[in-house]
């Protein structure tokens, strides 16, 4: 039977750069085709091709047994082929039902008929299992109701090639098997699915076949019985992955303490309930928890970007309840933050600009409040082949970085001011493995030097590999703190949808 | 770096206003038709009319002094992410101030005009920084704070020279303080002509920011400020004082150009010789049309001068009436007011995300 898709020799070239290297794929009817690869790789250039937003160098696209070009995504969506992107394109003032009908609209005589488009939707939810309230706005949806409506809206087009691209990295665990179970229903019912990530056990759950990409060339494609895993990261990355191994604990004195920090306002639920918690000296104090549970104003508060209206904050015996950002930074906090567009960076700003807050008033790097360019500079372009770090210069926008690279660039930044607590805050969230590994073992060597680290992920698998001690937040508070060596997937699973320790423990043992 | 590498950094801030001054004057230029002028005469006179002999260009940079350091005030606010667009209120309490002080102040001259300059400054930046406080303690939104404070201090500052310091020497009671002494005027640059040293004093204020804002902390946390708030607060920098300090400078440089303005060419404050011209506006309009870039602004200040003084001349030789050259501003404006509502749109979508993740 001929293929529902074919992509044959795919190539695009940007000038010298060769973006996609003869690239085939082919997707069949009711099939989970997963495409995955780094950061750069060359996986959206090759969906924005078959998408139309991207003209190929060469290469044909053959769909249904017939050769196509698309000069645009309107051309790509009439053949019947959906993207659901990674960045929502949504009206948050419109309802539900309203983004999804949007383009192609219930109309008599010219007027919108609403009713005819909440029933029409209804129908559709109801028939791909898929469930949103259709008079909701968008705008007070969550961040998976919203990807729901996006998949809808597809849907409602007449895709019957849907592309996911990284539909997970903005989910919850929760929702994310929500998701993948949707993508499987979807593929059950004929329609075919290309879902690009670089989360492998994502991809051994859902997807029939792997294609793997690295720089613009597949380096494997695979049946998902076939293979697992760690044979999927060793073609992505193109070399093995160190194991992080167990270690000695070496935790020494108290380092930061916070005792009963409570946010919220008067008479209401508070956001953060009475959390007291410590990091000692050469320990990573790891903070599970789905991500909306307190965390965020866990960091903001033990940072001075929020103010708490009970409890206190100590680092070193030193307390820094009532002092300001600058001062907690100065006595010794750096920070990885949660997320890296709105704390980490200013898109309009420069590399450079970006690499130099927090040093702008360091007497290394200024000198009767002139900033010493020519010396801080030195030291950024170190960062950058350290941690290799993909920019054109230092004058690039750090807009313009992709978000692995912007990452890295926050990570060598907070680092560099070897401060002896470092809070890390989702330190790979959208990064690709081989950065992960090298953030990931920049941490531990930090730890191993006497330091300590407070990590804030929503990663269940980087808490468990990189913490010596785990809290789990729920509602605000904190549901329990295990060692180590009592932590499991399962038992951290528990706590995190608000069970008691002593349930947890129970449970597994 | 190499030197054309260098030109182009240059240069590229300018390309789009002098992309919108052209879509400007092609706009004019239908205007001129529609009367029934040559275009091309009718712009050679408005050239002549601005650049034309040594006394027109004189004139232009003159008018182009307080344009030039009210735009540089509102650039600087701009930069720090703030509206200030209380500048003719800054202006106009700088200007009377700076008579008031040069007129009440005992001393030499040279103390008289120093003691005007820095009243005028002071004046300018206290109206300024009591609408930023205003922001910061009660949560005053500054575009609307810093618009309505404009009409307390121009009626304010037409009571003190139509009340207790109205000139009453000469015979026509006009709404004027009486004359500086001739000791603390800011000279003339040359003999004759209208240009006075305030032109100089607001190139270097234009070099001064360029320099702060390039070159020193206090002048890269601002632009972190206005690039993303939520980054210079993560990275320790103390918003609430680096705003009101940006609100007390903007304002400052608004005093200041009211103060040059009747130290240098009326030499004594005239009810409403400040706020008919619309230096305040202009001065925004040079600011906004130069993205808040200074040395940008000191091109688009004298520019936008030159369209007014060119219009004059313009009128004195043609058919054409003076409005012409509001038809080419109002273009600006449209340009201008579409580069806003982008940014002010981007700006509540990062907001939104804020609220979305706490």
């Amino acid at each position: 039977m001929a293929h529902r898709l074919e992509m044959r020799n795919m190539t695009k070239r940007y000038g010298e750069f060769t973006a996609n290297d003869n690239i085939c794929i082919s997707l069949d009817q009711g099939e989970v085709l997963a495409i995955v690869g780094e950061n750069g790789a060359g996986k959206t250039t090759l969906m924005r091709m078959l998408y139309g937003l991207e003209q190929p160098s060469s290469g044909e696209i053959i769909l249904n047994g017939k050769k196509v070009s698309f000069s645009g995504p309107q051309e790509a969506i009439s053949r019947g082929i959906g993207m659901v992107h990674q960045h929502f394109m949504l009206f948050y003032d419109f309802t539900v039902a309203e983004n999804i009908v949007i383009g192609h609209e219930p109309k008599k005589y010219g007027f919108f008929r609403r009713k005819a488009a909440d029933e029409a939707v209804q129908k559709l939810a109801e028939q791909f299992k898929i469930g949103v309230n259709t008079a909701k706005k968008a705008g007070d949806c969550s961040i998976g109701e919203q990807q729901r409506i996006e998949i809808l809206k597809v849907l409602y087009q007449g895709a019957d090639i849907i592309i996911l691209d990284e539909p997970t990295a903005v989910l919850t665990p929760f929702e994310v098997d929500g998701l993948l179970k949707t993508i499987r229903f979807l593929a059950d019912q004929g329609k075919s699915i290309i879902l690009i990530t670089h989360k492998l056990r994502e991809v051994m759950k859902v997807a029939d076949r792997v294609t793997v990409l690295r720089n613009g060339k597949v380096t494997g494609s695979v049946h998902t019985s076939e293979t697992n895993a760690d044979k999927l990261a060793q073609l992505m990355v193109g070399r093995q992955l160190q194991k992080l191994n167990e270690r000695d604990s070496i935790s020494g004195d108290i380092l930061l303490e916070a005792k009963g920090i409570t946010i919220g306002q008067k008479g209401e639920k508070p956001e953060l309930d009475r959390v007291s918690l410590t990091v000692r000296h050469g320990e990573i104090l790891g903070v599970a928890g789905v991500s909306g549970n307190g965390q965020s104003q866990l960091i903001q508060a033990i940072t001075g970007l929020r103010a708490v209206q009970e409890g206190s904050v100590r680092l070193k015996g030193q307390d820094l309840t009532e002092e300001n950002v600058l001062a907690r930074r100065k006595a010794g906090i750096s920070h990885i933050p949660e997320d890296r567009y709105l704390w980490g960076a200013a898109k309009d700003a420069t590399v450079e600009e970006t690499a130099l807050m927090g040093s702008q008033r360091n007497p290394k790097y200024s000198e009767k409040s002139f900033i010493r360019k020519a010396s801080f500079r030195t030291r950024v372009k170190d960062w950058i082949s350290r941690f290799e770090i993909k920019t054109s210069s230092l004058q690039e926008k750090a807009g313009n970085l992709s978000g692995g690279n912007l990452q890295k660039l926050i990570v060598a930044r907070e680092l560099d001011f070897h401060a002896p607590l470092l809070i890390a805050a989702e330190p790979t969230r959208g990064v690709d493995i081989g950065a992960m590994e090298y953030i990931h073992e920049a941490l531990l060597e930090k730890r191993n030097s006497g330091d300590g680290i407070l990590l804030i992920s929503s990663e269940l698998s980087e808490i468990l590999a990189l913490s010596d001690k785990i809290a789990v937040m729920y509602e605000g508070r904190i549901a329990g703190i295990l060692d180590r060596s009592e932590a499991t997937e399962e038992t951290l699973s528990v706590l995190m949808a608000g069970g008691k320790q002593h349930d947890a423990t129970a449970k597994t043992s | 770096m190499m030197l054309p590498q260098r030109l182009h950094k240059l240069f590229t801030p300018l390309i789009q206003p002098l992309l919108a001054v052209l879509i400007g004057l092609l706009a004019g230029a239908i205007a001129i038709s529609f009367v029934g002028e040559p275009v091309f005469e009718t712009y050679k006179a408005m050239w002549e009319g601005a650049f034309g002999n040594f006394y027109f260009l004189t004139s232009t940079l003159a008018r182009a002094t307080p344009i030039l350091l009210v735009g540089l005030g509102v650039a600087l606010a701009f930069r720090a992410g703030v509206f200030n667009l209380g500048s003719e209120g800054q202006m106009v309490l700088g200007a009377v101030s700076a008579a008031l002080a040069a007129l009440c102040i005992p001393g030499p001259p040279v103390v008289k005009l120093l003691a005007a300059i820095v009243a005028g400054m002071l004046a300018g930046g206290l109206w300024a920084l009591l609408a930023g406080w205003m922001e910061s303690r009660f949560k005053v939104q500054l575009l609307i704070s810093t618009l309505l404070l404009n009409y307390v201090a121009v009626l304010f500052a037409s009571y003190l020279v139509a009340g207790p310091f109205q000139d009453k020497t000469g015979s026509a009671a006009l709404a004027q303080t009486p004359m500086i002494d001739q000791g603390a005027w800011l000279p003339k640059l040359f003999p004759g002509m209208s240009v006075h040293m305030g032109f100089v004093i607001a190139i270097v204020c234009a070099v001064v920011l360029i320099v702060i804002l390039k070159y020193t902390a206090p002048g890269y946390e601002v632009k972190m400020l206005g690039l993303n708030p939520f980054f210079a607060q993560y990275g320790g920098v103390n918003k609430v004082k680096l705003l009101l300090l940006s609100m007390f400078f903007s304002g400052a440089l608004a005093g200041l150009a009211g103060s040059v303005e009747v130290l240098g060419s009326q030499y004594r404050y005239v009810d409403g010789a400040l706020t008919a011209p619309g230096f305040a506006w202009t001065g925004m309009m040079a600011a906004l049309l130069a993205n808040s870039n200074p040395l940008g602004t000191v091109v688009t200040a004298i520019l936008l001068a030159a369209l007014e003084t060119g219009a004059m001349g313009m009128e004195r030789n043609t058919e054409v009436p003076l409005e012409v050259a509001s038809v080419i501003q109002a273009v600006l404006i449209l340009f201008i007011s579409a580069k806003l509502t982008l940014k002010l749109v981007k700006f509540r979508r990062k907001e939104r995300e804020v609220h979305g993740t706490v």
